[in-house]
């Protein structure tokens, strides 16, 4: 823990975690960079969800789901701070799009807003605003923010979600697997969306799909079995693996 | 796949024989009977289901056919009529329709605010370790028989509301208004407080299921926005769940309503507009149970106005059950997104977006600020946050808690006054012994037992089965297997209402159609086996329907794959998978009828000896707590409790057993 020099937004220690008696995490060690694009890559059941899982705390709020290990945002312990102030810096956006439904466009945005202690109008419209602008969804759905947030195709569900998320001024985005239930053109958006937000953010995204990595990562990590097998940018895992193993799943040989 | 790989060791790869030669038209002549055979089954199921809608409308027809003369003789004025005199020829349903009313309302009201609790605590807020501990617990409150409720709010209950908190309400509140009166414990209170806790566990099972139908994802999205569990129950949950809750406050509502053993046995039994809550009074089901049976004796005017009350009463639920299952189907059918968004504000000032200006005065940079300083108060915030969610967990285990209570009561008052039976071995083997006066036991009081009775029960029960369990299985089966077309979720839809239909209604309608058709045998052991079957049946039609649908497609297809005909596959593979689950079934429906009271009251006649045949009157478990249970005689009353002991333990063991059953072997993913 002395060399501190070139650690990272998040800092993975030593985590391990199960569900129940099955360990699904071994030991990760892991830096992911300050800003840019971190793609967590690897077969099914690797653990590259729970991996995500563990870096807002929802993992432990799992039934049966355990944690070890270090995991520190800006060099501090995140499990020693409290979890609903660790998952406004480090907001999360799921596999299938998950508006409230019973909620307007509106206020699924300003949903976390109103649990920060915002109440005033204007101040709440401007947050909603700026999420949507962000998210690159307002001009789409300026018409009627008061629609219900169901009224939304799959694509603009999911950027709604990132609008929400973005909403509470989070410092890192984790994406899983965001764009798995999205046609091609859904997902060319949400990409596009991603590429504009690592200005800004730190993005983690996991993703099955190889293709998707390269193109939108900076640095991609490779989870085989619980295990991190290998970690660098995104062209050198790609194209110049250290590891056999990586070289075999990026090429297609197993997966 | 692949050609057999020669296994080492083995004395050579075993040569494949050809299959036995069958020849062409043999083959076919059996293909063609094996289809006839499937579209045999395929009508036979169908037919059954068919006749449960006509049963369906039966029901309403025989009911509105038995008490036609009434409706035309009274008019609408029936129902506001304020005074009920058979003797003078005035039929005014006024005090019981008001009676019926009050007590749902005040069970309603008691059970909603606890239910909704014990439902949010079991699925979003407790320790998953002693979830399932306390959910199978509050579910057992669902398997108690009505009758065992009765005797225990009469032996308990009444007591304490007379002596403690009757006089307490009506010392703070001045006693005015719906608080006066004298206050005696047989009232309208105290049966809507029995009604509350009666209708709980269906509130909060029904409900419950609404919550757990909204995916986790939802809660998790909510949480990753910095939701504490219970916010996240507020934001994602309680939501989309809305609908199926009101469908299980509505389910709650149809039980409250068509209740009648234990409201009738609290109640106080005075036909009479009740005045206040303290008042006694008497509901549309505790009359007709009351004095339905005499009522036959008495001529076709009050049996008519009696049956007409039933009719009401059967509309009435019929009606609550069908939006209340509206509402439900909906959540099922996965349509969460169905429920209506929330307008807030009714409408945000963001509409004024189309303008090309910036819609907010608030510029970018500001609202950072603000933002950021929200975040800088978040730990203060967080902190009282974590303590509104730490007191509504602890609101909801308390209320969880006293669910429960009225189960440890009622298992506690039956151990110890009729623990002292049930140990006896003539408890099981004798009829009941002479009366013992007074009415304390002494060693010279005569002893005897229930035997007749709980053969009774076991006879009805038989027969019920007999009847319910074919019909019931094959119905299940058209519906799971050939019921993807109009007339399949049709009734599905109907056997779900019918579940609601309350049990002395059952009783009226096969009364009096026994009296119409087969009047010699009106009240006898097989009208009270007709009634305990259609009460028996809509539960195992439901229960093998959906056990048949979670088998996996992938099952029967590889069985019609290797060709099996369809009927084959149902009954051999489908059926064999879904076994335990449809056994379930059947034991729970069972359970129900065993403890059945009310719709025996009216079809069997009550009897005190061995049962002599089907078409004579019979005695059973139930109907010998609520005929010997308040008779004032010691003994008969020790009998009484040893009989609520051995119901209680028979349906606890059932109930608890085929959770067990269910949980070992369940029957698919």
């Amino acid at each position: 823990m002395s060399s501190d020099v070139l650690r990272g937004k998040l800092s993975v220690r030593g985590l391990n975690a199960w569900y129940g008696k099955r360990q699904v995490l071994y030991d990760v060690d892991l830096d992911i960079p300050d800003g840019g694009v971190t793609a967590i890559i690897g077969p099914s059941g690797c653990g590259k969800s729970t991996f995500l899982r563990c870096l807002n705390r929802l993992h432990e709020e799992t039934p049966g789901g355990r944690v070890d290990g270090s995991i520190q945002l800006d060099s501090e312990e995140i499990r020693d701070q409290n979890e609903v102030f660790v998952r406004c810096r480090v907001g999360m956006v799921f596999q299938r799009p998950s508006p409230f439904p019973n909620l307007s466009i509106y206020e699924n945005v300003a949903a976390g807003l109103r649990l920060l202690g915002i109440r005033k109008r204007d101040e709440l419209d401007a947050g909603v605003l700026d999420s949507l602008r962000k998210a690159g969804l307002w001009d789409e759905v300026k018409d009627d923010v008061d629609a219900p947030a169901t009224s939304l195709s799959g694509g603009q569900q999911q950027r709604l979600c990132i609008a929400r998320a973005l909403a509470v001024g989070p410092e890192v985005l984790l994406l899983d697997e965001p764009c798995s239930a999205l046609d091609p053109i859904a997902t060319t958006k949400v990409e596009h969306l991603i590429a504009g937000l690592k200005a800004t953010y730190t993005v983690v995204i996991v993703t099955h799909n190889l293709a998707q990595a390269t193109r939108v990562a900076d640095h991609t990590a490779f989870f085989y079995l619980g295990k991190l097998v290998e970690f660098g940018t995104t062209d050198g895992i790609f194209h110049h693996p250290k590891e056999k193993l990586t070289e075999n799943y990026v090429t297609g040989l197993f997966g | 796949m692949g050609r057999p790989s020669p296994v080492a060791g083995e004395e050579g790869p075993e040569i494949p024989t050809a299959p036995p030669r069958v020849s062409r038209p043999a083959l076919l002549r059996r293909g063609t009977l094996l289809i006839r055979l499937s579209r045999a089954f395929h009508g036979l199921t169908g037919g059954f289901a068919l006749g449960l809608l006509g049963l369906f409308v039966a029901l309403v027809a025989v009911l509105a056919r038995a008490s036609w003369g009434s409706i035309f003789r009274y008019g609408p004025g029936f129902l506001s009529g304020p005074t009920w005199d058979p003797v003078h020829g005035i039929f005014g349903a006024w005090p019981f329709v008001a009676g019926t009313l009050v007590t749902s309302a005040i069970g309603l009201a008691l059970a909603v605010p606890v239910a909704l609790a014990v439902a949010v605590f079991l699925s979003e807020l407790a320790p998953p370790r002693i979830r399932l501990a306390l959910s199978t617990t509050v579910d057992l409150l669902a398997a108690v028989p009505s009758v065992v409720y009765g005797f225990w709010a009469v032996a308990v209950l009444v007591p304490l509301m007379a002596g403690t908190i009757e006089p307490g309400i009506q010392r703070t509140t001045g006693a005015v208004g719906p608080f006066s009166g004298h206050a005696g414990g047989l009232d309208v209170l105290t049966a809507g407080i029995v009604l509350a806790i009666m209708i709980l566990p269906t509130i909060s099972a029904v409900s419950r299921e609404a919550l757990s139908a909204v995916s986790r994802q939802q809660r998790e999205a909510a949480m990753s926005l910095g939701a504490t569990r219970w916010e996240a129950t507020r934001l994602a949950v309680l939501g989309p769940a809305r609908s199926g809750i009101v469908g299980a406050i509505l389910l709650g509502l149809g039980r409250a309503l068509g209740e009648t053993i234990a409201v009738t046995l609290v109640i106080g039994d005075i036909n009479r507009v009740p005045t206040s809550i303290f008042s006694p009074g008497q509901t549309i089901s505790s009359l007709i149970a009351g004095d339905l049976n005499s009522a036959v004796a008495e001529g076709p005017a009050v049996y008519g106005a009696l049956v007409e009350l039933g009719l009401v009463l059967l509309l009435l639920t019929i009606a609550v059950n069908v939006v209340a299952r509206l509402l439900i189907w909906r959540i099922r059918g996965g349509e969460a997104g169905g429920a209506r968004h929330r307008r807030k504000h009714s409408r945000s000032s963001l509409l004024l977006a189309a303008t090309p200006t910036d819609p907010t005065h608030v510029p970018v940079d500001r609202w950072h600020r603000r933002r950021a300083a929200a975040l800088a108060q978040l730990p203060r915030r967080v902190r009282r946050r974590h303590r509104t969610y730490l007191l509504l967990a602890a609101l909801c285990l308390a209320a969880t808690v006293l669910a429960i209570l009225p189960l440890a009561s009622i298992v506690y008052t039956a151990v110890q006054n009729g623990g002292s039976a049930v140990v006896r071995p003539t408890f099981y083997t004798e009829t009941q012994p002479a009366a013992c006066n007074p009415g304390v036991l002494t060693p010279t009081c005569p002893i005897g037992g229930v035997g007749p009775q709980i053969e009774g029960t076991l006879l009805l029960l038989g027969v019920a089965a007999l009847i319910a369990i074919p019909v019931g299985i094959l119905i299940g089966v058209y519906l799971a297997e050939y019921g993807r077309n109009r007339l399949g979720p049709g009734v599905s839809f109907i056997t779900d209402v019918m579940t609601g239909v309350p049990s002395i209604l059952l009783g009226v309608f096969v009364l009096a159609l026994f009296l119409r058709y087969f009047s010699n045998v009106a009240t006898s052991a097989i009208a009270g086996s007709v009634a305990l079957s259609i009460l028996m049946l809509p539960l195992i039609v439901r229960t093998t329907e959906e056990a048949l649908k979670t088998v996996p497609v992938s099952v029967r297809e590889s069985a019609l794959a290797l060709g099996f005909p369809r009927h084959r596959v149902t009954l051999r593979v489908a059926i064999g998978t879904a076994r335990n689950a449809i056994v379930t079934g059947v034991l729970l429906a069972a359970a129900r009828a065993g403890g059945e009271t009310a719709a025996l009251i009216l079809t069997t006649g009550g009897f005190q000896f061995w049962p002599t045949g089907l078409t004579h009157p019979i005695g059973a478990l139930p109907l010998l707590i609520f005929q010997s249970g308040l008779s004032g005689y010691a003994n008969w009353e020790t009998d009484a409790w040893g009989a609520t002991l051995l119901l209680l333990a028979i349906m606890l063991i059932i109930s608890v057993g085929t959770r067990l059953l269910l949980r070992r072997a369940p029957a698919s993913e």
